[in-house]
């Protein structure tokens, strides 16, 4: 099914006027992708869907959260992380508080790996965890910590990286047990998130095309990991801003592996790796 | 009067792209797109190891990256790898296409809609059927499709069900496919 740009304009355009949803600066090649999946998905074409669109608000909001990604891992990229463990997070040590916002944090993986590394370096009590992301299943999801454990089974060896080992030298060894945080059922198939780690973060739904900051606050970190890839450059800028706005001055927001800062805002922000520091 | 080339490969493709980018001038006049499946632990050391022989700089570009001539994109591990009509790399995490991430399927298809015929498409050496319908697309959108001769491939499945579903320009031997490139100006 090939879809031309002007019928995905007219499914933008629908979303639009029908709701609070603006996908009209989402990168053309995986919003087209994703519409094409539903469309497949749904056994429809573009007239139908759009039709239903209108009719039925539920339909409306389970159509929003097919086209966005819910790509996530525990510990993913785990140099990321140890650029957080070893040059980001100790900076933060002497502070009285922590403010780390996980902007797009779909089914919760990044928020839960955060945690377990801030309580490994003693700096969970004090710190404050907010996570936002525009779909409510995955936050539903994110909530409940419980993942399946085949799927994950490869992302241990990342636990192990970041937690029990340090790569800057190889006698050291902290064997931490994973029941520590989480409990592996292999009959069932689960992970599960241990209850200390869950209740501590506050999940709300934003929206990051609408900007604004939900949580009142002023942060120390913000991660925003594989969510910037789905938009625009005129959004990623203004998403940027919104970053910019809402972090202390020598706070950090970390990107995803291969996403990048460009343009303007730039000159505000001291970058090395994925780590950009305000200035 | 090409514009870009895009290669997908994957098993028994290392070789054959080595030798490839090993034998390209320095000022290689042309962007290369390159797609290639890689072992799931092999996730970094592949562009480094890439790099070592080949004559143009190669590298894992970011999201919104503008394509140039003379260097090569190699699609990081884990990421889907789009160009976008205004010449720039997009990167996606949507879920595998034929249980690959990254899809040669879509960097031939999207490469193909930016391009059109200024399009030099190749397909290599590789173990599933990934590229057959990305080197149909570029076909259709009036690019020039290559494929690797099956008879010197390691594993000839993924060059025959491109040969199945498109009618290319050429089945070249490794050394064909290099001759071929030195020419394009």
């Amino acid at each position: 099914m090939i879809l031309s740009d002007q019928e995905v304009q007219f499914f933008v355009n629908t979303i639009k006027n029908s709701s609070g949803y603006d996908f009209s600066e989402y990168s053309e090649k995986s919003l087209k992708r994703r519409l094409q999946k539903i469309l497949i998905d749904n056994n429809t074409d573009l007239i139908n869907l759009i039709n239903k669109l209108k009719s039925s608000k539920a339909f409306l909001e389970k159509t929003v959260k097919d086209i966005t990604v819910n790509t996530t891992e525990l510990f993913r990229d785990p140099q990321t992380w140890q650029t957080l463990k070893y040059r980001i997070l100790p900076k933060f040590s002497e502070n009285k508080s922590i403010n780390i916002w996980h902007a797009g944090c779909s089914t919760g993986q990044e928020v839960y790996s955060m945690m377990i590394l801030l309580n490994e370096l003693g700096l969970l009590d004090k710190a404050k965890i907010f996570a936002s992301d525009l779909n409510t299943d995955a936050l539903e999801a994110a909530k409940k910590g419980n993942y399946k454990y085949r799927f994950n089974i490869g992302y241990l060896d990342n636990f192990d990286k970041v937690i029990k080992e340090n790569p800057f030298n190889y006698e050291e060894y902290n064997d931490v047990p994973y029941s520590k945080y989480f409990k592996i059922d292999k009959v069932s198939d689960s992970i599960q998130i241990n209850d200390f780690l869950r209740q501590k973060p506050i999940f709300r739904q934003h929206d990051l095309v609408k900007g604004g900051n939900l949580y009142f606050a002023k942060f120390d970190l913000i991660l925003c990991r594989n969510v910037i890839i789905y938009f625009k450059y005129s959004l990623q800028n203004k998403v940027f801003k919104l970053f910019h706005d809402h972090l202390y001055t020598n706070g950090y927001l970390v990107l995803g592996m291969h996403e990048t800062m460009l343009g303007e805002i730039t000159s505000k922000f001291d970058k090395k790796g994925q780590a950009y520091r305000k200035k | 009067m090409y514009k870009a080339v895009v290669i997908g490969g994957s098993a028994g493709s290392f070789q054959v792209i080595t030798k490839i980018l090993s034998s390209l001038p320095k000022n290689f006049p042309l962007p290369v797109l390159l797609c290639l499946h890689r072992l799931k632990h092999v996730r970094s050391g592949f562009v480094e190891a890439l790099s070592i022989k080949s004559t143009i700089p190669i590298l894992e570009p970011y999201d919104k990256e503008t394509i140039k001539p003379g260097k090569g994109y190699l699609a990081p591990s884990n990421y889907h790898m789009y160009v976008e009509l205004n010449k720039r790399i997009a990167l996606s995490t949507e879920e595998p296409v034929n249980h690959s991430r990254p899809s040669i399927d879509l960097t031939f298809e999207t490469a193909a809609q930016a391009y059109r015929d200024k399009l030099v498409g190749i397909i290599l050496s590789g173990a599933n059927r990934d590229g057959a319908y990305g080197l149909k697309k570029l076909k259709q959108s009036g690019g020039l499709a290559i494929v690797q001769d099956p008879n010197e491939c390691q594993v000839k499945t993924m060059t025959e069900a491109s040969l199945k579903q498109t009618t290319v320009d050429h089945i070249f031997t490794t050394e064909q496919i290099i001759s071929f490139l030195l020419k394009l100006k």
